[in-house]
């Protein structure tokens, strides 16, 4: 490490090993933070990064191993003790209270003068911070009347509110849409340009690659690489995470589209708000075709999806499958046509959390032979199927009994796609299927996706992800305020073609060969 | 979950450790003897009797008593508890008490248990237990049921009823009350318009006018037996309203007669004599002295019968007593007037009017 | 009817619902403070009752109001403490153990009243004290100004307690913590320490409930509250958790409940219809109730223990 040769460590953290029954979280774990410096901390879910960030933030004891702030060892104690010593932390499920302004939020735990909180110093305070950093955010308004990307700078005005030298950042990015991501960056290079550093966790690579000046991979608690942007890729930093090759861009053989499928027809629907979530939307998925649905989070997707599945109201317009338009669409009956839903909220909607995995993997199916026989449940039967598709689909649990909350994400998003994609539907309708999900995972479930195209299925993929959409579709369309900006074929579908199209630039041309 | 049942069962520890504590400071001062319950109705079973030493074994009359509120509430369940004392002074019973069961559940347990232990005789002290009483009582077919204030026996033969005319006393202190208001206008608060409650108010009610027909008396049922704040804030509206003179019925009472002592106005009590309460301004109550009709059940049972009759406590038989507080100074001549109508009711020649 | 609308009886009946508001007033403002930090505590009725006892027995013994009022309110710290060591410390079910604190109050103060003090003997009570100037007012001083002390402080608790939740750190910390108290306890607010505090100080108030409710009626007896506990804790929904609220929640039931009771005295209403009347608070409270409940939700963290997760 030339580096810490330049500049006394912020942060250095050496030999860090924490146990906790039955695990080595965190063996002997070293990370060294410069002032200025964005140190990337990669690795997959339950590779140690949240254990090491709560050792750093008072909330664990490690067993081992030292911690220097600006070179003097220190024993953190509590979170007011960490952030008494100027550490921040940024937490991936926001520490806001929904029921408190953005002012109290940030003024909570700092004590007032003579035990009163009086919110008008900390109203000028925050102004001056939001400025200087590009945070703006209304200080009276309540958390819960913010967007995600809001509640965001909320979080991090907290932190360097109370003059956090050194900030952590755990996946910043995960709910944010890529222009909230960039203007997220734009923060965090203010934040390093004023010697402030940033420990930034992720692993979405291309964002790794963007902004890290370090990078520090643990695989099952260890260090399993350090490493800057210039002397990696992103291949090699996934192989140092996953601890195998794996394959990141994916030669998709075009496939012969066959007949078609779901056709929606002028649908229009209402969302929560009584606004028209989806206005005049026509789309045609084939058989043996992904069609990526790309979009902005928040612009109609989830009600379109809702409404394809029964759960929402269509006010006017058609959905057809087969060529025969569904009526009164319930659950159920949309089922029955043939079509399976992986939801975008996985642990509200596709999976409940108190049920075991093989209860959850016959939500569907339960009540049919061979699982219930003269209306009771047949154990042997159940189990066995579970059991293989809990194989077949590697999804990581000790049992097919254990209840599904104690699994990762990954692992829960596993449950759900096996689930609907053993049902022998024709039409998938799949939203966001990776997100909060680690790289083996994605991979895994992106290899399942185009095995059910070449089955032969319609598939019709809904993801804020871009490199998602554009790897696996054979067209993309844009959707921006429920209505279709434009679509794309594979051939053409970049980053940059269907980002200009998601802040809703339409090129002229692009526009009249979509249609 | 598992870690939820210990702390569960942690909490039911502690609380057992209190009660436990709890049972040690009451013993401190309870020794007075004059108490004859033992307070808390889980711990029912130990023996409390008067003249019980000998462990209950022998001839001993085994007497229970389940009643709805305190055995010292100078009210509805004392009467009863004193009654049996009274019985105990004579002969050799050994006597328990489960009292506080306004819940009639709780009641029903009590009643059962008492019934499987053998007693001789199980006082329902109370008109809410019939219910279960009617299912108990064909379960224990040896064991005498008493069942009050009430006018039926379900025609069980192990069932007797006992009630009481408190219209007598009522229609007594009546027209004392009319004889003492200045105002004109005599408050009542009472429980819940039913049972003797309900013959005492009316019966009071009738007394006034017959001996004043001037006098208005304003009725204030609140609806609850247990509700001491709301009595004391009906005594305020009755006194607001020009009310010189007050009584009550039931054991929530005991706030009423605060705002009479506070108010400086006569009160009239019943059920049990009610002086202590307020010893400035009770005039006199209507004490129940069920020992009379506890006196006909027993003689019952001694001669075999377990149940079928119904006793009633009159002035005539000497179960209602009226008791004066001497301490008010009541006119000698108005005392005199009301132990006449009291003769005369006792020997039928005056009626009350109430069925 | 006419008689009710006249003047002397309306301003009786304003005064007695004032009077009569004041115990649950004084539990459900504690109440609500505990609720927004996130516990509930079924135990106030219990509470109320332990702490009636200890104010009615001091003052039997002592003769003085005083005394009684600062034993109850000491009881009523201690009950809390001990309802702190359950919940917060270990974790115990919020409903299960405040029903365990009401059981326990019932049935202790019972024993304790009969081994101790026999037949129920009346004490002097807290006295008027009418407030000069204020009270010669016509008519608003009768309803106003002219109650025992106790009845001046649970209303003078009212803007004090709101400002306490609204304007100090420590009510800051309160609503931060009854709602997420995962993002209180990263800024370094002890969860379980407030909680503590919040809990004693609503146990504190409820003993004071108790003591106010047994000296105003001068008299202690089994069961004295009768329910009045129960009444704060559906006082505390009734108000959404806003301390003006559950104060115009009391007053509305004290005074929906002193019209009846004038009603009846009048003999306005009778037999069977005044029975039904007697219900007019309770449905009053379930109706608000059910309308609340659509409009406002309750602290999030409300009866869920904190700790750290690991």
């Amino acid at each position: 490490m030339t580096d810490t040769d330049r500049a006394v460590p912020m942060l250095q953290m050496e030999g860090i090993t924490k146990r906790f029954p039955g695990v080595l979280a965190n063996d002997s774990v070293d990370l060294t933070v410069l002032p200025g410096q964005v140190h990337t901390l990669l690795g997959e879910n339950g590779a140690g990064k949240s254990t090491l960030m709560k050792v750093l933030y008072g909330l664990y004891r490690p067993d081992e191993g030292t911690i220097r702030l600006d070179g003097e060892p220190v024993s953190i104690t509590s979170p007011s003790d960490a952030i008494n010593r100027g550490i921040g932390m940024i937490h991936q499920h926001f520490m806001l209270v929904p029921t408190l302004t953005v002012a109290e939020n940030v003024a909570l735990g700092l004590g007032g003068r003579a035990g009163l909180s009086d919110m008008r110093p900390v109203r000028q305070r925050l102004a001056e911070v939001s400025e200087r950093y590009g945070l703006h955010v209304n200080p009276d308004a309540y958390i819960w009347q913010l967007a995600v990307g809001e509640r965001q700078r909320a979080e991090i005005l907290k932190a360097l509110y109370r003059d956090a030298r050194l900030l952590v950042l755990d996946e910043p990015t995960a709910v944010l849409t890529p222009p909230e991501v960039e203007e997220l960056f734009v923060t965090l290079r203010q934040m390093t340009a004023d010697d402030k550093g940033l420990v930034f966790i992720s692993h979405k690579l291309h964002e790794v690659m963007e902004l890290s000046d370090e990078i520090t991979v643990l695989r099952d608690g260890r260090v399993s690489g350090q490493t800057r942007p210039s002397e990696s890729t992103r291949e090699s930093l996934a192989e140092l995470m996953v601890g195998r090759p794996v394959e990141l861009t994916r030669n998709v053989a075009a496939t012969e589209r066959g007949e078609q499928r779901l056709a929606i027809t002028g649908l229009n629907v209402i969302g929560d708000r009584g606004n028209t979530a989806v206005k005049n939307f026509d789309l045609a998925v084939h058989s043996g075709e992904i069609v990526g649905l790309a979009g902005v989070s928040g612009n109609g997707q989830r009600e379109l999806a809702d409404a394809i599945f029964g759960l929402r109201p269509i006010r006017s317009g058609q959905i057809a499958i087969d060529g025969e338009p569904v009526t009164a669409p319930t659950p159920r009956s949309v089922r029955q046509r043939g079509v399976a839903y992986v939801p975008e909220e996985r642990m509200v909607e596709g999976a409940i959390g108190d049920f075991t995995v093989a209860e959850n993997l016959l939500l569907v199916d339960y009540h049919q032979p061979p699982y219930t026989r003269r209306g009771l449940l047949n154990r042997s039967a159940i189990s066995s199927w579970c059991n293989r598709l809990v194989e077949n689909y590697r999804v990581k649990t000790p049992d097919i009994e254990t209840p599904t909350k104690n699994l990762s994400g990954g692992n829960i998003q596993k449950v759900v796609i096996a689930r609907e994609f053993t049902c022998d539907a024709e039409v998938l309708v799949v939203a966001q299927p990776t997100r909060g999900v680690d790289i083996g995972a994605a991979e895994y479930i992106h290899e399942r996706l185009l095995e059910q195209r070449e089955a032969g299925a319609a598939i019709l993929l809904i993801s804020e992800d871009l490199d998602e959409v554009i790897q696996l579709s054979d067209r993309v369309v844009v959707v921006l305020e429920g209505q279709i900006m434009g679509e794309v074929d594979r051939a053409d579908a970049t980053p940059r073609s269907i980002g200009l199209l998601m802040s809703g630039v339409r090129d002229g041309e692009a526009s009249a060969s979509a249609d | 979950m598992r870690k939820q049942s210990r702390t569960f069962t942690l909490l039911l520890a502690l609380l057992a450790a209190f009660a436990l504590l709890a049972a040690a400071c009451g013993s401190d001062g309870g020794d007075d003897g004059a108490a004859s319950d033992d307070g808390d109705g889980t711990s029912a079973t130990e023996p409390a009797g008067d003249d019980g030493d000998d462990g209950g074994g022998g001839d001993a009359l085994r007497i229970a008593v389940v009643a709805p509120s305190a055995s010292n509430d100078l009210a509805f369940t004392q009467s009863m508890v004193d009654a049996v004392n009274a019985i105990g002074e004579t002969r050799d019973i050994q006597f328990d008490v489960t009292d506080g069961t306004f819940v009639v559940e709780d009641a029903a347990a009590a009643l059962r248990g008492y019934a499987e232990d053998g007693f001789d005789l199980v006082v329902a002290h109370g008109s809410q237990y019939g219910g279960p009483l009617q299912e108990i009582a064909p379960d224990f077919p040896d064991v005498s049921f008493a069942w009050g204030t009430a006018a039926d026996t379900f025609g069980l033969p192990n069932v007797y009823a006992y009630t009481v005319r408190a219209d007598e006393g009522g229609f007594v202190m009546g027209t004392i009350a009319a004889q003492l208001s200045e105002s004109g206008v005599i408050g009542v608060v009472g429980p819940v318009e039913v049972g003797d409650a309900k013959l005492y108010v009316d019966g009071f009610a009738a007394g006034a006018t017959n001996q004043d027909p001037a006098v208005t008396v304003n009725v204030n049922y609140i609806e609850s037996f247990s509700d001491v704040a709301l009595a004391a804030e009906a005594a305020t509206a009755h006194v607001g309203n020009g009310a010189d003179v007050l009584t009550g019925s039931a054991q929530m009472v005991v706030g009423a007669t605060g705002v009479a002592t506070e108010s400086g106005v006569a009160w009239f009590g019943t059920q049990a004599n009610q002086t202590a309460l307020g010893p400035d301004v009770v005039v006199a109550s209507q004490v129940y002295h069920w020992e009379v009709v506890l006196a006909d059940i027993i003689a019952g049972i001694d001669s075999g019968t377990l149940g079928g009759e119904v006793f009633i406590a009159t002035l005539a038989n000497g179960g209602l007593v009226i008791e004066y507080n001497d301490g008010f100074g009541l006119d000698d001549a108005v005392r005199t007037a009301a132990d006449a109508t009291a003769a005369g009711i006792a020997d039928g020649s005056i009626s009350t009017g109430i069925e | 009817m006419s008689e009710f609308f006249t003047v002397s009886v309306l301003v009786a009946t304003l005064a007695g619902g004032i009077r009569l508001a004041t115990p649950f007033l004084l539990a459900a403002l504690g109440e609500t403070l505990g609720q927004r930090s996130g516990v509930l505590n079924l135990g106030v009725e219990g509470v109320m009752l332990i702490g009636a006892f200890a104010a009615y027995y001091t003052a039997l013994e002592t003769g003085s109001t005083v005394a009684g009022i600062a034993v109850a309110i000491g009881i009523g710290a201690v009950m809390g403490l001990i309802y702190a060591f359950l919940t917060v410390v270990m974790h115990a079910e919020q409903g299960i153990s405040g029903i365990g604190i009401f059981l326990f109050g019932l049935g202790f103060t019972d024993l304790l009243f009969q081994k101790q003090v026999g037949t129920p003997l009346p004490i002097p009570g807290v006295g008027k004290a009418p407030i000069p100037i204020l009270s010669d007012i016509p008519h608003l001083g009768e309803i106003f100004f002219d109650h025992n002390p106790l009845v001046y402080l649970a209303f003078l608790l009212v803007p004090i307690m709101w400002f306490v939740v609204n304007k100090t750190t420590f009510g800051l910390n309160v609503r931060a913590i009854g709602q997420t108290p995962e993002a209180a306890d990263t800024l370094g607010v002890s969860v379980n320490l407030t909680r503590t505090f919040t809990i004693v100080i609503a146990n504190c108030f409820a003993g004071l409930a108790g003591a106010a409710l047994a000296l105003e009626v001068g008299i202690f007896q089994q069961n004295l509250t009768a329910g009045q506990g129960f009444i704060a804790i559906a006082l505390v929904y009734f108000g959404a958790w806003r301390m003006p609220w559950v104060m115009s929640g009391a007053l509305l039931f004290g005074v929906v409940s002193s019209t009846v009771l004038q009603w009846k005295t009048l003999g306005i209403v009778s037999g069977p219809s005044s029975s039904l009347l007697a219900m007019a608070p309770a449905i009053l409270t379930i109706l608000v109730l059910v309308l609340v409940s659509r409009r406002v939700s309750a602290p999030a963290a409300l009866t869920r223990p904190f700790d750290r997760a690991g």
